[in-house]
């Protein structure tokens, strides 16, 4: 059996291969931290976050973007080095994606949050989201290393974790253009200073120095970028019917 | 040695044929006496020690501690798993000497402190390369052997280092040899149908 990766939040810094993040202290925890493991279950919150009006997505059902966010959130969670993937709009972008770069990954994430859900009714009682975040990363840790009870999920839980932390990362750390890394959330974390299609010799000094202020910018804020007529041609292929992945 | 253990039955397995074995790296005297309140030697572990239930690590207790113990280190290990086998479902060492056993379902993180008087230990890496306890998932088929192995040390080992894994099995067994004061197990079963 292959050992499974260790996702710290250290780890997944490093993944990213930008310089500087390591510094940034890190639990070496599980998903990442359990800091508040001891937290109420989600249930709670996210019935006050019904009633404060809950966001409206495009492809994912109002069910499968709960059970997502709750996992996203316990993959890259809000914690001292500041807010997570349930923050920075993870959601927003998996969901966007999935009507068109992803759109091959859309069956998948119905069977395996699905499959989610069940698994955390058998194993612990409860589904997904009735669990804190300490069971919720026990659960995480079974589907991650392919552990859990067999005939649940089709074919392999492994597979289903890897996909929904890789499409996590994208979204955390992607340009904010795709929906995620909202408010640059992603690229502060990682103290990365923003897209430049120039570097002053100050400018280089002050990123030797980790001195150099973010940017914030869209790399499609510059005008020699114009991938956003290639978004507007998915979403009309999509609401078309025939959008597909690219 | 399934059948050896399974046909044992008794509350506690204390084999001397097994010191031969791979699993016991070390060939101090099997004296130590380990029990559990949900695990019973050569019987079926309860599911919420597995994936199957909440994959809580066990309560253990042990007694006919050696006189000088330090510290302890428990492991539990499917030998029939593994490529190379055991397989490394737990790891925990720096339990002060003065620990009587285990209370059951310990941190699943680093960030949450280990419980009273048991100040120090350390979980150490797992075949999943995770500092803490997955319970058995054995492949559909015959139930296979877990070893719980609790070690008594005259040595107090070093803790990691910030930033630094713990330590896995094979960098333990390494890191106590020559300080193996005194060993005991308990051997319980699990098996998997295709579908549960």
């Amino acid at each position: 059996m292959d050992a499974p990766k260790i996702i710290s939040r250290r780890a997944l810094l490093r993944g990213v291969g930008v310089a500087g993040a390591a510094a940034v202290a890190a639990p070496a925890g599980l998903l990442v931290s359990t800091s508040d493991a001891g937290a109420a279950p989600a249930a709670a919150q996210t019935s006050a976050g019904a009633a404060a009006g809950r966001q409206v997505y495009q492809h994912l059902t109002a069910s499968e973007a709960e059970l997502l966010e709750a996992m996203v959130d316990r993959l890259i969670p809000a914690d001292a080095l500041g807010p997570g993937a349930k923050d920075a709009g993870v959601l927003t972008y998996i969901d966007r994606a999935l009507g068109s770069a992803l759109a091959s990954s859309r069956a998948a994430y119905t069977a395996g949050l699905a499959a989610l859900d069940r698994y955390a009714s058998a194993s612990r009682g409860q589904g997904f989201l009735a669990l804190n975040a300490r069971d919720r990363d026990s659960v995480l840790m079974d589907v991650e290393s392919g552990t859990v009870t067999p005939g649940i999920f089709t074919g392999n839980s492994t597979q289903f974790f890897s996909m929904v932390l890789g499409h996590t990362r994208q979204g955390m750390f992607g340009d904010p253009f795709y929906g995620g890394n909202k408010d640059f959330i992603g690229w502060d974390l990682l103290r990365y200073p923003g897209v430049r299609t120039t570097v002053t010799a100050a400018d280089q000094k002050s990123l030797e120095a980790d001195q150099l202020k973010p940017n914030h910018r869209s790399a499609y804020d510059n005008e020699m970028f114009v991938k956003a007529t290639a978004r507007n041609d998915a979403h009309d292929q999509d609401h078309n019917g025939d959008g597909h992945g690219h | 040695m399934r059948s050896l253990l399974t046909a044992a039955g008794s509350a506690v397995v204390m084999c001397a044929s097994l010191a031969a074995s791979p699993l016991f790296a070390q060939t101090a005297p099997q004296t130590i006496t380990v029990t559990s309140p949900t695990l019973v030697a050569g019987q079926t572990m309860p599911k919420q020690h597995t994936p199957d239930g909440r994959n809580d690590s066990p309560a253990l207790s042990w007694s006919n501690v050696p006189a000088g113990t330090k510290e302890f280190i428990v492991i539990c290990e499917d030998p029939e798993a593994g490529n190379p086998p055991p397989f490394v479902h737990w790891v925990i060492y720096k339990i002060p000497g003065s620990a009587k056993g285990l209370p059951e379902a310990l941190p699943i993180d680093t960030a949450t402190p280990m419980p009273a008087g048991l100040e120090g230990a350390v979980q150490g890496l797992n075949g999943f390369r995770r500092p803490v306890y997955r319970g058995p998932a054995p492949p559909p088929g015959n139930p296979h052997p877990y070893h719980f192995v609790v070690y008594a040390l005259d040595t107090a080992l070093a803790a990691p280092k910030a930033g630094v894994p713990a330590m896995g099995r094979a960098e333990l067994l390494e890191a106590m040899k020559g300080h193996v004061l005194g060993q005991g197990e308990l051997v319980a079963m699990y098996g998997r149908n295709r579908t549960q």
